[in-house]
């Protein structure tokens, strides 16, 4: 009796491995145990930080440009916002208790303030990044640039997800002549560099008066163009689960089309698209800011590309200019990047190393 | 059907393809806002509002936008004149790059450049994938280790860095190593070009460059597909048949790992051609990237047609080169 007992339980020995991991699962929901294993994830902890962090303070940024008037009005800014030039606004100030109140420490200036005698100077205590030739200090630049190259990454991201997602549901759900059509426009689309279609489409819009300016149509053009990947990924998971019980139970209950595709198979194929829009994210900040680099961006925004556009012969010279900037758009993308592949690993463990 | 039937077959499907992206093109440039022709004459002086209106209707009769009547011709005809030009080999001459007042053929510019985007191209597309290989064989077979952790860190990194600040950094380095910054002058490209000592030494940095690019790219593909692969029970197999590893990785491992590796660099392509645009731009190689760039800075609106419809052609001769190796690499598959 004995022995039998124990050679059945040599045959459910498990490695530790796969032990370690049913402990991971030992009662939570999808979403707890995907959450588990990024946190087991030093590199994709890494990410996640790095990607609070840079959304912290684009969204600082953001507040302290956008409600500029109100909290100067409520003490909290000093100086007169109307007027960026003027020596009394510089931006983000520290008072220490037991100081004069007239002269706080500063943290950051307003993006546009110059500096008229401090132009090119090497980083310093004052100017921990250093000025540039228009006496601006790269710091405040670099903080408040944030904002509009980590919202254009997001907007442009979350609109061809949006669309993708839509088009790729519908086409995977109906199949057919949708189906076909749609595949002939991902391919057409697909065999266009994105990169040179982008300049292409950017020139030919030049004159365009939108609220939002230049990056407006950007945004438009970059969602008009880039759903094809996300598409392909829906359609083929929605190819897989509508013939799944589920949806034919659903079917005979007599739901919807349009109650089938959002209720119950979209949210089926939430990991690939989550995966998508992490991933997707570096690689449209990557794309706007190299847009950017290469001249086609605006040159009146305060963004990491088109500091990078304007300083990028001084590398030489003056390389904390250009340095920054980059630095700074490095950062995000690697920041995005290890997000995306831990969450992949954690959402889809089959394909985990 | 035979290997010709195929190859025959997926040629003619480039022709709809083709069509649709010149009818993409086209109705971009037909619904963008503001005149072309008001683009174009931003080039010519004029003082007098006749030579004014002169010369917007010359413009406009030498664009085709208007007929000799002076009647609006409509935007099917245009189309057609436009596909039917192509077909000839005629992209029209450009605005920006002018010779004694008058327009470079396109064709001519692009028959002149393209050997430099080619070589440029093809050097650092064969070392990346040489190199990509090599990387990703020595990180999946000994996975975990120092060399394994050291190279996806060092793969990571460059992954995350902006291509053209590679490049820029690359510049920097070589810059205060060398005291060379590898922007291409005149003299690199003086012909005979392939006997030019010169030709060399300003190919080297923009081929590094551009190969890093596509390395680490192409070697964390390598690294994750092998591991997929070297899991399979078939490798076991091959292991215990007291095979040694090199056979295991190259003869099993390999040959199995390939389809998808093919498959998505294939896909890439355009990705790997905006990345030599890109290099060409910073080092100013004077290849179909930088003539792009430049023109589009111009408004140079043929140029930026003409190259829009060979870029895309690019890609998709280089798939159709894809789906060719697919039949050699993968007895499976039925052509």
């Amino acid at each position: 009796m004995a022995t039998v007992d124990r050679e059945e339980r040599e045959e459910f020995l498990l490695d530790e491995k796969t032990l370690r991991e049913i402990d991971t699962m030992k009662g939570a929901g999808q979403w707890s145990i995907v959450w588990r294993r990024i946190k087991k994830d030093k590199m994709g902890m890494l990410g996640l930080y790095i990607v609070l962090f840079l959304i912290l303070m684009a969204f600082t940024s953001w507040i302290l440009l956008s409600f500029d008037q109100f909290l100067t009005d409520r003490d909290i800014l000093f100086g007169d916002p109307n007027n960026s030039i003027s020596l009394n606004n510089l931006y983000v100030e520290l008072w220490v208790p037991g100081m004069p109140k007239e002269n706080p420490i500063v943290l950051f200036n307003h993006p546009r303030y110059q500096f008229a005698d401090q132009a090119k100077l090497p980083p310093s205590f004052e100017h921990p990044f250093g000025t540039d030739r228009n006496g601006q200090d790269m710091l405040s630049r670099v903080f408040f640039g944030a904002t509009v190259s980590l919202a254009l990454g997001f907007l442009g991201q979350m609109t061809t997800v949006i669309i993708g997602t839509f088009l790729g549901a519908i086409a995977g759900f109906y199949g057919g002549l949708i189906d076909e059509v749609l595949q002939r426009i991902i391919e057409i689309l697909y065999s266009m560099p994105g990169f040179i279609l982008m300049i292409f489409i950017i020139v030919l819009f030049e004159d365009v008066n939108i609220p939002g300016g230049r990056y407006a149509v950007v945004v438009i053009f970059f969602s008009l163009i880039g759903w094809g990947g996300t598409a392909l990924i829906v359609r083929s998971n929605f190819f897989s689960l509508k013939q799944q019980d589920f949806v034919e139970a659903e079917k005979a209950l007599g739901a919807s089309d349009m109650r089938i595709i959002f209720k119950h198979i979209l949210p089926n194929s939430l990991a690939p698209l989550i995966i998508i829009v992490t991933l997707g994210i570096a690689g449209t900040i990557f794309l706007f800011a190299a847009l950017a680099f290469f001249g086609f961006g605006d040159p009146n925004a305060v963004s990491w590309g088109d500091d990078l556009n304007k300083w990028q012969n001084d590398l030489i010279e003056y390389p904390w200019m250009p340095m920054f900037p980059a630095l700074f758009i490095f950062f995000t993308v690697l920041g995005f990047n290890l997000l995306g592949d831990s969450l992949r690993d954690a959402l889809d463990p089959r394909l985990k190393d | 059907m035979s290997l010709r039937g195929f190859i025959v077959r997926r040629t003619i499907y480039i022709v709809p393809v083709m069509l649709g992206i010149t009818l993409m093109n086209f109705t971009l440039i037909n619904v963008s806002p503001g005149d072309p022709v008001v683009v174009r004459i931003g080039l010519i002086h004029c003082e007098s509002p006749e030579c004014y209106n002169q010369a917007y209707n010359k413009e406009a009769i030498e664009m085709g936008l208007l007929d000799r009547e002076m009647y609006t011709v409509p935007w099917f005809t245009r189309y057609v004149d436009f596909v039917n030009d192509l077909l000839h080999f005629d992209l029209g001459n450009s605005w920006y790059n002018t010779q004694a007042g008058e327009g470079i053929p396109i064709a001519q510019i692009i028959s002149e450049r393209a050997i430099y985007t080619i070589t440029l191209n093809v050097i650092s597309f064969v070392l990346s994938l040489l190199l990509a290989t090599a990387i990703g064989v020595v990180s999946a077979t000994r996975q975990n280790s120092f060399w394994d952790r050291s190279l996806t860190i060092a793969m990571l990194l460059g992954y995350s860095m902006p291509l053209f600040w590679l490049a820029k950094l690359l510049m920097l380095l070589s810059f205060s190593l060398f005291n060379f910054t590898g922007v291409a002058n005149k003299d690199a490209f003086r012909k005979p070009l392939f006997l030019n000592p010169a030709f060399y030494k300003y190919l080297i940095l923009p081929t590094l460059a551009l190969t890093l690019g596509g390395l680490v790219f192409m070697a964390r593909l390598i690294r994750s597909q092998l591991l997929e692969i070297l899991r399979q029970d078939y490798i076991t197999t091959a292991k215990a048949k007291g095979l040694d590893n090199r056979a295991v990785i190259y003869k099993h491992a390999f040959r199995n790992g390939l389809l998808p590796i093919v498959t998505i660099i294939g896909n890439s392509l355009p990705g790997l051609l905006a990345g030599s645009v890109m290099i060409e731009s910073v080092f100013g190689w004077p290849g179909l990237g930088t003539v792009f760039l430049e023109g589009a800075l111009f408004r140079d609106y043929p140029l930026m047609m003409a190259t829009n419809t060979i870029f895309p052609l690019l890609f998709l001769i280089a798939r159709l080169l894809t789906d060719i190796t697919y039949v050699f690499i993968d007895p499976r598959i039925k052509y």
